[in-house]
This record gives C-alpha cells, sequence and structure tokens, in this order.
C-alpha cells in the first residue's frame, strides 16, 4: 500500500516536474510568470492526439506533440514576450493570462467541447509484484521523465550553449558581452521548456486517456505553486517541488482520506512554506 | 562632534565578503570621501548604513543610537538622506511630487495625518524653495524620466534634502556628468556641508575628492586599507597598489 | 418603468465597477499585483450571507460587517503576502484565490457545492426594497467611495502608493514605511470587495462558491487593465464596457471568455496603458 502511493505520487509528481521545468526555466532567463505555459502543454496534448489519430504510432505522436509546443512557445516568446519586456512586470504576466484563456477557448471552439481519449497503448503491459503494480503509462511516465531530465541535465552542464543559458539567467548583460547571443539563447530557453510541457500534455493525455479543453486550468496554477515552492528560477529546486507535491497529493487525499480538493494542495504546501522561507525551498535571496 | 559611527562591519554575500570589519566615523559639517576600486563595497557600506541590507556582523550608531537594526524608513527619518549610484527617481512622477514625497516623513508616522491633503501653500513653498535651491525650478512639473541625467542627480538631492537630513550619503554623484555638470553639483554639495550637514561622498574621480574632502577613507576587497588626508592618500602606498593592482 | 432585465445589468456592472475600482486600488495605485481578488469579493459574499441567514442580522449591518470582514482577513493574508518578492505576491493571491474556494466549496458549514440561499433584497419603509431603489442604494456607496478615492489620490497616502509603485527602494529611503502602505492598500481593497460580495449576495439572493473562483478575478483584473490601470474612471469605464459587451449579441455572449482573453493579450501588447492610460490613443487625442 505505501509502495503503491510512493509510486503513485512519484508518477505524478514526475509529469509536474516536466510542465513545472519549462515555467521556472523561463522565469530563470526573463523574469516573466508564463501562464500560458500550461496552454502550451494542452496544446501538445491535442496535437500529439491528433497525429496519433493519423498514424496510430505512440512514439511518433509523443513527438509530434513535443515539437507542436515547441513552435508554438517559440512564437509566443517571440511576439508577445519579447516585445514586452521594456514594460512593467505585470504587462507580460496579464498577457499570458490573456493568451492562456483565449488558447483554452480556441481549444474548444476546435476540437470542440467535449473530451476526448488518447487510447495509446505501446504493448509494454503492465508490471504486477504482489498487490504493488505499475500500470504501463506509470512506466512510460517514469521512464520518458528520466530520460528528459537526463537530456536537461547534460544539456545545462555539458554544452556551450546550456552553459550560456545558465549564464545568462545569472546576467544577461555580462553574458552578451562576451559576445553571446541572448536573443537565441531565450528561444532555444523557450523552445526547451515548450517541448517538455507538450510531453507532459501528452503523457497525461495517454495517462488519463483524456483530452479537453481546460485540461491545462489546474496545471497552470499548480505548476506555479511549485515552481515558487522551489524558488522561482532555481532547477533542482522545481524538481524537488514537483515530486513533493505529487507525494503530498497522494498521501493526503489517497491515504488519509482528508476531504480536500487535491488541486489545493499545492497551494496549501506553497503558503505554508512561504511564511517560513519567503524564498522557496531551495530558492536564495 | 561624531555624527555617524561605523566599527568592524561586516556583510557576507552567499560567502563573498564584501565588506570586512570596516570602521570610521564621520562629523557633522564634513565632507568624508570614501573611494576605492570597483567592486569595493562602497554601495554595500551604504545600503547597510540605510537599512537595506543588514550586516553580517559589527554596529552603526548614529548621533549616539545604534541604527543597526532599524528599516530603510526608520533610517530616513531619522536623518539620514541618499542618493543612489544608478539614478532613481520615481520615474512617472514629476520634480515637485518626487520631492514632496519625501516631505512626508512629518506626517507618515500617523495614518491621520496621512490621509490629509498634500497640497497645502506652506508644504507646497518648502517644496518650491528646495527644488530652487537645485536649480529645478524651471522643471517643477516635468516627469522625471524625462529629465537629463544631470537634473535626475539634483531632483535626488532635492529629494535626500527634503527629509532635513543631518547625514547625507551620496553615491557617485559625478558619475556620467559633463564637467560643467559636475562642477556646479560640487558646489551644491559644498554649500550642503556648510550647513552643517555631515555628507558621505564616494567618487570616482580623484580631482573632486582631493579638491571637497579633508578626511578619505580607502575600500579595497571589503577592507578599510587607508585613512587620511588627500595628501596621506595620495601618497599611501597600498592605495597606489589598490589602484593599479585593478587596472593590471 | 425600467425592465427586470435591464435593471439586473444595471446592478451587475455598478457591481462589477465596484470591484474594479477596488483592485485598481491595489493594483493601479499602490502597483501590487493581486490574482485573486474574487476570493475577497467570496469572502464578502458569504459573510454577508452568513450574518444574514445564520446570524439573522439585518441587511443594513450584514453588509458593512462584510465589508469589515473582508478587509481584516486581507491584513491577515496581506501582512505575510507583502513580505515576499513581487512575483510571489501575484502566484500567492492566486492561491489564496483557490484555497478560499475550496473552503467554501468543501466545508459543510458555508453550504458546499450548493451554496447558501434564503438572502432577500432589503426592507425598508416596512416593505422590500425594489431593484431600482437597490441600484441607487449602491450607486450612492459607490459615489461616496468615488469622494474617498479622490481625497486618497490627493493626500499623503496616495503619494506614498505612487513613490511603491515607482520604487520600492527608493521609496523606503524617502522616509515612506513600504510594509503598512502596501498593507492599507490591501485592506482597503479587500474590505470595498467584500462590500461588492454583500451587495452581490444580497441581490442575487443565493450564492456559490463558483462566483468567486480564479476565473473571476480574471474578469475582474481585465476590466482595470482594459480601461487603464491606475486611473480613476479607466476601471468603471472598463467594467462598464465589457459588463455591456455580452449582453448586445449573443455570439459575443458565446465567445465572451475568447473576446477577454484576445482583448487583455491585444491591449497590452499594443495600448498597455489602457484606454484611458496616459499614453493610449484616446487621451492623446483628447490633450490635442
Ligand atoms: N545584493 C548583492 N548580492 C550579492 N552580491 C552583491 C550584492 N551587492 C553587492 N554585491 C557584491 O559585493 C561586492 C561589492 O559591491 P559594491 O558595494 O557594489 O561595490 P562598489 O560600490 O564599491 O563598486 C561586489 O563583489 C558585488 O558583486
Ligand atoms: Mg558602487
Amino acid at each position: 500500500m505505501l509502495w503503491q502511493q510512493l509510486a503513485n505520487g512519484i508518477a505524478i509528481g514526475s509529469v509536474y516536474a516536466l510542465i513545472s521545468l519549462g515555467l521556472t526555466m523561463v522565469y530563470g532567463i526573463l523574469r516573466i510568470l508564463h501562464v500560458a505555459h500550461a496552454g502550451i502543454y494542452a496544446l501538445g496534448a491535442y496535437v500529439g492526439l491528433f497525429s496519433f489519430k493519423l498514424v496510430g504510432n505512440f512514439w511518433i505522436s509523443l513527438m509530434v506533440g513535443m515539437a507542436g509546443a515547441a513552435i508554438a512557445g517559440y512564437l509566443v516568446e517571440r511576439f508577445l514576450y519579447t516585445p514586452l519586456l521594456h514594460l512593467p512586470r505585470i504587462a507580460p504576466l496579464i498577457v499570458s493570462i490573456g493568451l492562456f484563456t483565449a488558447l483554452e477557448e480556441a481549444f474548444r471552439i476546435v476540437a470542440g467541447p467535449h473530451t476526448l481519449t488518447y487510447n495509446a497503448r505501446i504493448g509494454l503491459g503492465d508490471l504486477s509484484i504482489g498487490s504493488f503494480r505499475l500500470t504501463e503509462t506509470q512506466i512510460l511516465i517514469l521512464f520518458i521523465t528520466i530520460i528528459i531530465l537526463i537530456f536537461l541535465w547534460a544539456f545545462l552542464t555539458k554544452t556551450r550553449t546550456g552553459l550560456a543559458m545558465r549564464a545568462c539567467a545569472q546576467d544577461p548583460e555580462t553574458t552578451s558581452s562576451f559576445g553571446v547571443n541572448v536573443s537565441a539563447i531565450i528561444a532555444i530557453n523557450f523552445i526547451i521548456g515548450s517541448a517538455m510541457a507538450g510531453a507532459a500534455g501528452v503523457l497525461i493525455g495517454v495517462y488519463d486517456n483524456q483530452v479537453w479543453p481546460t485540461m491545462g486550468s489546474i496545471p497552470a496554477y499548480k505548476a506555479l505553486a511549485i515552481v515558487v515552492l522551489g524558488g522561482l528560477g532555481n532547477i533542482p529546486g522545481t524538481v524537488l517541488a514537483s515530486i513533493v507535491v505529487g507525494l503530498a497529493e497522494t498521501f493526503f487525499i489517497g491515504v488519509l482520506a482528508i476531504p480536500f480538493p487535491r488541486d489545493a494542495v499545492a497551494f496549501v504546501a506553497m503558503i505554508l512554506v512561504l511564511m517560513f522561507k519567503p524564498y522557496g525551498l531551495l530558492g536564495k535571496a | 562632534m561624531t555624527l555617524l559611527e561605523v566599527k568592524a562591519l561586516s556583510k557576507e554575500f552567499d560567502g563573498l565578503r564584501a565588506l570586512d570589519g570596516v570602521s570610521f566615523a564621520a562629523r557633522g559639517g564634513e565632507i568624508l570621501g570614501i573611494i576605492g576600486p570597483n567592486g569595493a563595497g562602497k554601495t554595500t557600506l551604504f545600503n547597510i548604513i540605510s537599512g537595506i541590507y543588514p550586516p553580517s556582523g559589527g554596529e552603526i550608531n548614529f548621533e549616539g543610537k545604534s541604527i543597526l537594526r532599524l528599516k530603510p524608513h526608520q533610517v530616513s527619518r531619522l536623518g539620514i538622506g541618499r542618493t543612489f549610484q544608478i539614478v532613481r527617481p520615481f520615474q512617472n512622477l514629476d520634480v515637485e511630487a518626487n520631492v514632496m514625497v519625501a516631505f512626508g516623513h512629518r506626517v507618515y508616522p500617523s495614518l491621520w495625518k496621512s490621509a490629509g491633503s498634500v497640497w497645502q501653500p506652506e508644504i507646497q513653498k518648502e517644496v518650491q524653495d528646495l527644488i530652487d535651491r537645485v536649480g529645478l525650478r524651471p522643471h517643477l512639473k516635468q516627469i522625471a524620466k524625462t529629465l537629463p541625467l544631470g537634473f535626475k542627480k539634483r531632483l535626488e538631492i532635492a529629494r535626500a534634502l527634503a527629509l532635513q537630513p543631518r547625514l547625507l550619503l551620496l553615491d557617485e554623484p559625478s558619475a556620467g556628468l559633463r564637467f560643467e555638470e559636475s562642477l556646479q553639483l560640487m558646489g551644491l554639495i559644498r554649500q550642503v556641508c556648510d550647513q552643517g550637514i555631515g555628507i558621505l561622498l564616494i567618487e570616482h574621480n580623484m580631482h573632486v575628492v582631493m579638491d571637497l574632502c579633508k578626511r578619505i577613507v580607502v575600500l579595497d576587497h571589503g577592507s578599510k586599507i587607508a585613512e587620511g588626508s588627500p595628501e596621506e592618500i595620495r601618497s599611501n602606498p597600498l592605495v597606489i597598489q589598490a589602484y593599479l593592482g585593478k587596472e593590471a | 418603468m425600467i425592465s427586470g432585465y435591464l435593471i439586473t445589468i444595471l446592478i451587475t456592472i455598478l457591481i462589477y465597477a465596484m470591484l474594479a475600482h477596488s483592485l485598481n486600488l491595489i493594483t493601479g495605485h499602490a502597483g501590487q499585483i493581486s490574482l485573486g481578488h474574487a476570493a475577497f469579493f467570496g469572502i464578502g459574499a458569504y459573510s454577508s450571507a452568513m450574518l444574514y441567514t445564520e446570524a439573522g442580522f439585518p441587511f443594513w449591518i450584514s453588509v458593512p460587517l462584510a465589508a469589515v470582514v473582508a478587509g481584516i482577513i486581507g491584513a491577515l493574508l496581506g501582512i505575510p503576502c507583502l513580505r515576499v518578492r513581487d512575483d510571489f505576491l501575484a502566484i500567492t493571491t492566486m492561491g489564496i484565490n483557490f484555497v478560499v474556494e475550496a473552503i467554501f466549496l468543501y466545508i459543510p458549514f458555508f453550504g458546499g457545492a450548493m451554496g447558501i440561499g434564503g438572502i432577500n433584497l432589503p426592507k425598508w419603509f416596512g416593505r422590500d426594497m425594489t431593484k431600482p431603489e437597490y441600484f441607487f442604494i449602491i450607486l450612492i456607496t459607490f459615489g461616496l467611495l468615488l469622494l474617498v478615492d479622490r481625497q486618497l489620490g490627493r493626500s499623503w497616502i496616495g503619494l506614498a502608493w505612487a513613490s511603491i509603485r515607482e520604487d520600492e527602494q527608493a521609496a523606503g529611503a524617502m522616509g515612506v514605511d513600504v510594509v503598512r502602505f502596501k498593507v492599507l492598500a490591501f485592506i482597503l481593497g479587500s474590505a470595498i470587495a467584500g462590500l461588492a460580495g454583500g451587495f452581490y449576495a444580497h441581490f442575487l439572493t443565493f450564492i456559490m462558491p463558483q462566483n468567486f473562483g480564479f476565473g473571476q478575478s480574471i474578469v475582474i483584473l481585465c476590466m482595470v487593465v482594459f480601461g487603464g490601470i491606475g486611473t480613476r474612471w479607466g476601471p468603471i469605464i472598463g467594467a462598464v464596457i465589457l459588463g455591456i459587451l455580452p449582453e448586445i449579441s449573443r455570439p459575443i455572449m458565446e465567445y465572451r471568455i475568447l473576446i477577454y482573453g484576445v482583448l487583455l493579450l491585444a491591449m497590452m501588447r499594443f495600448q498597455p496603458g489602457g484606454l484611458l492610460g496616459a499614453e493610449s490613443i484616446l487621451s492623446r487625442t483628447f490633450r490635442r
């Protein structure tokens, strides 16, 4: 029972990590609260689902979903955020909220208000040891998240572009004086973050076997809470906070059966942590 | 009479020692120069005195009382005004309102009085006199962000003077100004000092420092490496090394 | 005689105008981003409803008390929130909205998903107040609030808020007690939202948690931004236009949310000051 909840919590937590990482990376580099990131996540699910209906292969639909999300992320960065960077910080935030709302409505109008099924199987089958059971999609989620996290880590620590990206997050002016093309770095940052959100969208679509217009609503706010918990802009902190929230949700709601909405757990955790650590779990002043 | 006394002041940022056991004293009616290469910790010193950061260790006494745990607004209400190295006027307010904000130090402690109207003739007159004094009278109603840098710097000084301070902290007031502009500004600073206000002046232009200050404190890598008259400082080998070492 | 439909719309718009005005105090005047304003609207509505239906207070007491309760809760939540960094404030206020909605929804004391019913329009002169009369009561209250707002705009408080909005650190160095003035804005804004909530509850006669969710906060924010954040009349005009828009045509009603989203986006992208903002097309035209 305990192990089962642990596995469920970690599976959910890793999807949260995929969504939240893009958000925290965008914040790290542009200092924008990118609420519309969850719209990109839902877009990834829709694009993935439609390509799945066309070709019937999970892996291709995952790739297409990630690519669709990445392109959308790039366009948002170029045409909405970058032109607003000189304005007070509330301006891009409001644009982001507006975009998110509009995206959800666009999904509803284009794909219809009803829930679509995303019935992808890779034929792996579930894993059962005694009463402990990992479903095929849980295995998939854990596997893909781990692969993506390893890639992200290698990219950020081993490649020149990745190092430049981290330097940019620290101090864009100095970095650009070293001849780094900051605007390209920002674009790459968005593309990677959005592709991860797209992957999360596809995975959740398959996990719940559901894709629907407002599937991004709750992740939008939950991911923000997670990112704050992890210390805005802090990548390891975000992964940690994602797992903590995933576990907290499964334990408080699943095990203790507290009559409290699962989706408010992240916010309660965030508010509690902020009272004692105003910069998040791993954040610094 | 000692106005400000700084004892063994230290500040650490994430393991970086920005200030390391700095001590000195400042008197009323005197301009104390604070110099040192970039990154020496000069601005950090001002930020700690004005209550923006808490220090990691040490003491600061103003007129005999500790101001160590005070918040910025409390420090400024006690009579310590400051300007910023990178000018920070209230960009979208006009010159008059910028100075008016600082005049509020008399009413802000009482919420009831704060609800009263700003536009009273006596206060307006005081504000305008002060703006006159820094030579910004023709720009009274101009929005701060449209002012040239030299005027913004004067505006910051006017704003700090509106606090009716006994100590003024000036962070590189002449940086970025043309020669005549900086001469005028120095004239203003001397005038302020002649009224008995103590001034801590961070300045990179050595001519200006040597000309204005009778005493100078030199910081390098967070430590005080010298203190004395301009002549003593000029001939101090440690100071020469600190500056040369930076350039090499 | 004004039709029931028209008066319903008028009262709704007036309540939205009051909400937009109160959010403008926090976000426009004091510069503190709040994404959870509907929480205080809800706290006011629920307080007033509970005081009226459970404790038996008359309307004339329950509604002002609702403002007081919302103001006090605003202070309690505002003090820790306003100490955190500015971006944290946006998310924390959003979180407050979710948690407050969840409390209304999940705690049986507040009626759960069914909400609270049986809240009536007030009585006076020994009879029920009519809707047009109710409209005027709210209008007069709002007029008084606008007078207070005008005085605040001229006062040291208004000046201190402006300085905080421009540059918190510089404001502190000029003797402005930043936390205290921020909390004051939060209290006043929350209290007025609570008052609007009280009026709303007695007008709708039953309230549900969903009336006070995050979506509602965004609608209020949209009105403020659309009309001109930080201006006195902008938020009110925003409330009027965005309130009427869905009523004049069905298609607009259908795609209301989409239109709000695109408007918000386009406004910030091309006209960040809003309709009445200092640099907007409208105010430039009028100045000429
Ligand atoms: N808020 C801060 N966080 C981290 N390091 C800081 C901060 N402020 C200043 N420093 C560091 O402290 C050192 C001294 O800086 P500063 O006081 O600005 O120097 P100066 O004004 O003498 O040029 C520098 O190395 C600077 O990078
Ligand atoms: Mg400096």
